[in-house]
């Protein structure tokens, strides 16, 4: 669940790092319920234009969980992940990632 | 003298350049590249195989693997993986990278640096330069996000595509009404 944008007061967008904390977890993950990490926004239901004028929107809202230097905490990302995280220097998402929308 | 420039290199490869296009926005010159900036977009700043692998080698690197990664992404024809011994040597990696590419641009007008990721924290860095993309690891790192396994793998696409064409087959609904069907003219 996200706690805050970590820049910015009007929320984050794509590409944008939150602060969230854990609601549910797996008993055998890496995370733990109830911890609070940063992560990454990969999928925003809203709409994100691009530079050729198209815009890209996603069924979910869905983010990656990171630590504080940046590096991702999981080793593979799920579901497609668009092009703006390679501007926004994730590119380390990008490459565990299994479909780039 | 600049729409000399941009028709010629607009003319050899239109994909490449869009690719490029996408990669120099970082350079804090905003999200679409105006066509001014078209006369740096040529190789110049950019590394290439070759000299990512001599690079790699004087700063002595072990285990270098290139993966070809054409099938996977479009903007990117080679992935290098290279682990470092410790968190200095792989920052040492990256600097020497950057170097490279500064060295290869002496006296051009813009200087367009490689992004680098992961700077902080000397586990995992990405040299990310157009065409190439450098991941310098440590060794701890590299046994935790396996990359050559994620990028030797086929990538399981195929059968998606194949549901989503049944998927767009119509079908013409049954009449199960008491009225007779509507004939549409």
């Amino acid at each position: 669940m996200c706690i805050q944008a970590l820049k910015g007061k009007k929320g984050a967008r794509l590409g944008e790092t939150i602060v969230v904390s854990v609601k549910e977890a797996l008993p055998n993950g890496k995370a733990k319920k109830g911890n609070v990490y940063r992560a990454v926004v990969v999928r925003a239901a809203m709409q994100r234009g691009r530079c050729d004028g198209s815009e890209v929107k996603f069924d979910d809202n869905a983010c990656v969980l990171v630590d504080k230097q940046g590096q991702p905490i999981g080793t593979r990302v799920f579901g497609p992940v668009p092009h703006e995280l390679r501007k926004k220097n994730h590119v380390k998402i990008l490459t565990l990632a299994q479909h780039i929308a | 003298m600049w729409a000399a420039l941009r028709s010629r290199l607009l003319q050899p490869s239109p994909p490449s350049l869009l690719n490029q296009q996408w990669k120099l926005g970082f350079a804090g010159l905003g999200r679409c590249l105006s066509t001014s900036g078209a006369e740096s977009v040529g190789d110049r700043g950019l590394l290439d195989l070759q000299e990512v692998e001599k690079v790699l080698s004087d700063v002595k690197a072990d285990d270098v693997r290139v993966i070809p990664a054409g099938k996977h992404f479009d903007w990117a024809d080679y992935m290098v993986v290279a682990t470092g011994r410790s968190t200095w040597h792989v920052k040492n990696i990256a600097q020497a990278l950057i170097y490279k590419a500064k060295q290869k641009q002496k006296g051009a007008r813009h200087i367009i640096l490689p992004s680098v990721e992961g700077q902080d924290s000397g586990k995992w860095i990405v040299v990310d330069s157009g065409k190439v993309i450098v991941h310098a690891l440590d060794e701890k790192a590299r046994a935790y996000y396996d990359l050559e396994n994620l990028w030797t793998a086929e990538p399981p696409q195929k059968e998606s595509k194949q549901d989503l064409d049944k998927a767009f087959v119509k079908i013409r609904p049954k009449n199960n009404s008491k009225k007779p069907a509507k004939i549409s003219t």
